[in-house]
């Protein structure tokens, strides 16, 4: 008996070691196969450029895909003194960016222009939510070239693109305000979309609606632009905003508004024409959809619009044409956003259930029960989603990023604040598979790849010298007034050209600088001690800025981004005399600082130049 | 026509044209420029290509090209006149008088670009040792870029090589030679 007992008891415990084994072993070869499929060897490229808004970093991050690599980070609505962006309170940018709000922002939409339903790698709009602002940035050089301040407008939350050829690039406004734009006004607050040109960067019209504007999107034929809508009992707290049972999916008549506009129906405020649609029928529908709902995203195929439930656990789907609801099929718990692959399914972010769940669109129409195909745990608390191409008329199906609220245990620990993690899963299968996770700084909300295929070939490699540049030879130090003196300046390795500035306490110094390198990546900076100026100037580039110098002295300006052998050596000086007196400061061993200079107690170099 | 006659046509017109290409070329290769070979041509017009990036890299190492290279200026009509030789040549007779002198235009010819070749090296060794002794990098050690072919100076390999019109003198060479060869009317 106990025999009996003894072996029961051993083979239990050796099939649970095998088992065990067996189990790592594919846990193991899944790893190895995840692991291949993203590791990208060095000097080799990424398939994608992600795009990923930068949240409260105010900024956009590049990252490569598959490797979750970051490339770039482009400052928009924040300074940062590693790319010299509007770090002095003199910079241009700078002053652009505190005259419309701030040198902060909060960015969560990245939307790239598109040409007939597809990205064409020229422009990049993102959104500031925090001070109502639009920023477009430039894919051939990856910097922002335009700042928007959309009058009108408080909360620039969701933005898109009217597609299919970027008629215009819609922002919603988050916070209603007063009508007028006075807070003493009894009428209730709302709020408004505004069309923004995106050529000019200008606002064209603004469309008013009630209740918060949240999450936008155009059908892919540029008829609608639709926009989640929450809050239509216009509560002033969170409990006031969840009353209603339904509120509601807007669809904006993009030809209808602009035909409205044109006839002067519009109200202008602050230089812009404000529709009401309660006096211009036809140009707001909206469609209820359960209370509070979030994302809006309409399929490849251009048939239905996607708005997804928050709080309740369903999407809505919303025929394009007939703006009608086809159908609303539950997929889990705090659906957030929806993006596609190229094969009829959808994806959806579970921001409770912290999963992406994958379902079959035409089936869940239909209302077969099987429409759900796949479900992903995510790490945590998912916000976003996006698969390649899921915004455009041509989904990739490759790859989808999941952009996650939370990471908990996910990284090392870095104190009680956790870094932002994204996750990359593949799509393309039938089941989905969990590749790779990332951290990012503070913190991405939405993402867009873009081929590497479309992108590399556009993107420049020296910026072209411009008439404002300055040009080797055209050098100066040119006194302008009294008290102001102008600086043309050039650089090159290893080099400032004029090295030495002398200025008079209390002058008003521009400098205008070229870095007139022809090679890429020949990047040079400009650091002024104390007075508050880094400059970087990529090769070609060209910058201007104004200092003061309120203090006498010997000020040492350098290179700041490592250029050459010489880097070290790369610097000049601004020499300030003092206003009155006879004293002045004396060139330092003027004279003296001649080439092969033996100097005491150093050997000379002489002997060991190749002979 | 002759074929004697044919050859030396072709020759005397490659000649004429030339003079006018870049005659060598330079490709200087190293880590950190990737798929963006810098390129050096040498015409009659002088040193053209990435110029200035090859001589802001020049300025390390104490080395820099020739502020003046008469012989490019000469090499037009030089090449000419010689290039008129050879077309007189092709019209002179059969007899020994005419074979007199086209051996005679296949000899300046010859000796012209044997001049040359040797103008040019003696260039490149001007470049690797008459050079700035106080530039910053001292690990370079004087040297002699090869007339064809790969040189390593410092991080960067310089690859030398007769451009289009260096080739068609050559060529044009050949051809005149064969031309000086045949006796006979054919």
């Amino acid at each position: 008996m106990t025999r009996i007992v003894t072996l029961i008891v051993l083979s239990i415990l050796a099939t649970a070691a095998l088992m065990q084994t067996m189990g790592c072993g594919e846990t193991g070869s899944a790893q190895v196969r995840a692991a291949q499929e993203v590791y990208v060897p060095p000097g080799e490229h990424d398939r994608y450029y992600a795009f990923l808004s930068g949240g409260q970093s105010g900024s956009v991050f590049v990252v490569g895909i598959p490797s979750g690599r970051l490339i770039r980070e482009i400052p928009v609505f924040e300074p940062r003194a590693a790319y010299g962006y509007a770090v002095h309170p003199n910079d241009p940018r700078r002053r652009e960016l505190e005259s419309t709000g701030g040198a902060w922002g909060d960015t969560h939409h990245p939307a790239p222009s598109e040409t007939n339903g597809v990205y064409d790698g020229r422009y990049l709009w993102i959104n500031d939510l925090a001070n109502g602002r639009l920023a477009r940035v430039r894919l051939d050089v990856f910097e922002t070239d335009r700042i928007l301040k959309i009058p009108n407008l408080q909360g620039a939350h969701g933005i898109a693109v009217v597609s299919p050829n970027t008629k215009y690039i819609g922002v919603n406004g988050e916070f209603e305000q007063p009508t007028d734009g006075l807070a003493t006004n009894p009428a209730p607050y709302t709020s408004v979309v505004a069309f923004v040109d995106p050529e000019s960067m200008q606002v064209k019209f603004e469309v008013r609606v009630n209740g918060n504007i949240d999450i936008a999107d155009s059908s892919k034929d540029g008829r609608y632009f639709f926009a989640t809508v929450y809050n239509l009992e216009q509560g002033k707290d969170m409990g006031g905003m969840i009353q209603f049972d339904r509120d509601a999916l807007a669809a904006i008549d993009i030809a209808a508004a602009e035909k409205a506009v044109a006839e002067g129906k519009g109200v202008v405020r602050n230089g812009v024409p404000i529709l009401d649609p309660e006096n211009v029928p036809g140009v707001l529908t909206l469609i209820p959809v359960p209370k509070n709902p979030h994302g809006v995203n309409v399929t490849p195929d251009g048939r239905y619009a996607i708005a997804s439930g928050k709080l309740s656990p369903t999407v809505t789907i919303v025929d394009v044409k007939t703006l009608k609801i086809v159908a609303e099929p539950e997929v889990g718990l705090g659906p957030l956003h929806t993006t596609f692959d190229d094969r009829g399914n959808a994806f959806t972010s579970l921001f409770l259930d912290s999963q992406v769940v994958k379902w079959n669109i035409d089936k869940a129409v239909a209302g077969t029960s099987d429409y759900i195909v796949d479900r992903i745990n995510v790490h945590y608390n998912i916000g976003h989603l996006q698969a390649a191409g899921g915004e455009t008329m041509k989904p990739h199906g490759d790859f989808l990023l999941a952009l996650n609220k939370l990471s908990k245990d996910q990284y090392l620990p870095v104190g009680p604040d956790m870094p932002e993690a994204q996750e990359l899963i593949d799509i393309s299968g039938e089941k989905m598979r969990m590749l790779a996770a990332f951290p990012t700084p503070p913190e991405p909300h939405d993402a867009v790849f873009m081929a590497a295929s479309l992108l590399k070939s556009k993107v420049k490699q020296v910026f072209d010298l411009g008439a404002d540049s300055v040009k080797e030879g055209g050098e100066s130090v040119v006194r302008t007034g009294p008290d102001a003196v102008t600086v043309n300046m050039t650089m090159i390795r290893s080099a400032y050209t004029p090295e030495t500035i002398e200025v008079r306490e209390g002058d008003h110094v521009t400098f205008r600088m070229t870095n007139v390198e022809t090679i890429r990546d020949m990047t040079h900076g400009f650091a002024l001690p104390d007075h508050g100026l880094n400059v970087s100037l990529p090769p070609g580039a060209t910058k201007e800025i104004t200092i003061e110098t309120p203090k006498p002295g010997v000020y040492w300006f350098y290179c700041t981004n490592f250029c050459s052998a010489l880097h070290l050596e790369m610097r000049g000086r601004l020499v300030v005399q003092p206003k009155d007196g006879p004293v002045k400061i004396t060139d330092w061993r003027a004279g003296q600082n001649v080439a092969g200079l033996q100097v005491p107690g150093v050997p000379s170099t002489e002997k060991s130049n190749g002979r | 026509m002759a074929a004697r006659r044919r050859l030396f046509l072709a020759a005397a017109a490659i000649v004429a044209i030339a003079a006018w290409l870049p005659y060598w070329g330079f490709l200087m290769s190293a880590p950190q420029y990737p798929d963006e070979s810098l390129t050096l041509l040498v015409s009659h017009r002088g040193i053209a290509g990435d110029v200035q990036e090859v001589e802001t890299l020049q300025q390390y190492i104490g080395v820099r090209f020739p502020e003046h290279l008469p012989e490019l200026e000469w090499l037009p009509p030089t090449m000419m006149a010689l290039a008129a030789l050879l077309a007189i040549g092709a019209f002179a007779g059969a007899g020994l008088a005419g074979r007199l002198l086209r051996w005679a235009g296949v000899g300046v010819f010859v000796v012209l670009l044997l001049a040359s070749a040797a103008t040019v090296q003696r260039r490149l060794w001007d470049v690797g040792h008459v050079r700035d002794r106080h530039a910053p990098i001292t690990a370079v050690k004087d040297f002699t870029p090869r007339l064809f072919g790969p040189t390593k100076v410092g991080n960067f390999t310089v690859w030398s090589f007769p451009h289009v019109g260096g080739i068609a003198l050559v060529a044009a060479m050949t051809l005149a030679i064969a031309g000086a060869r045949k006796k006979a009317l054919v």
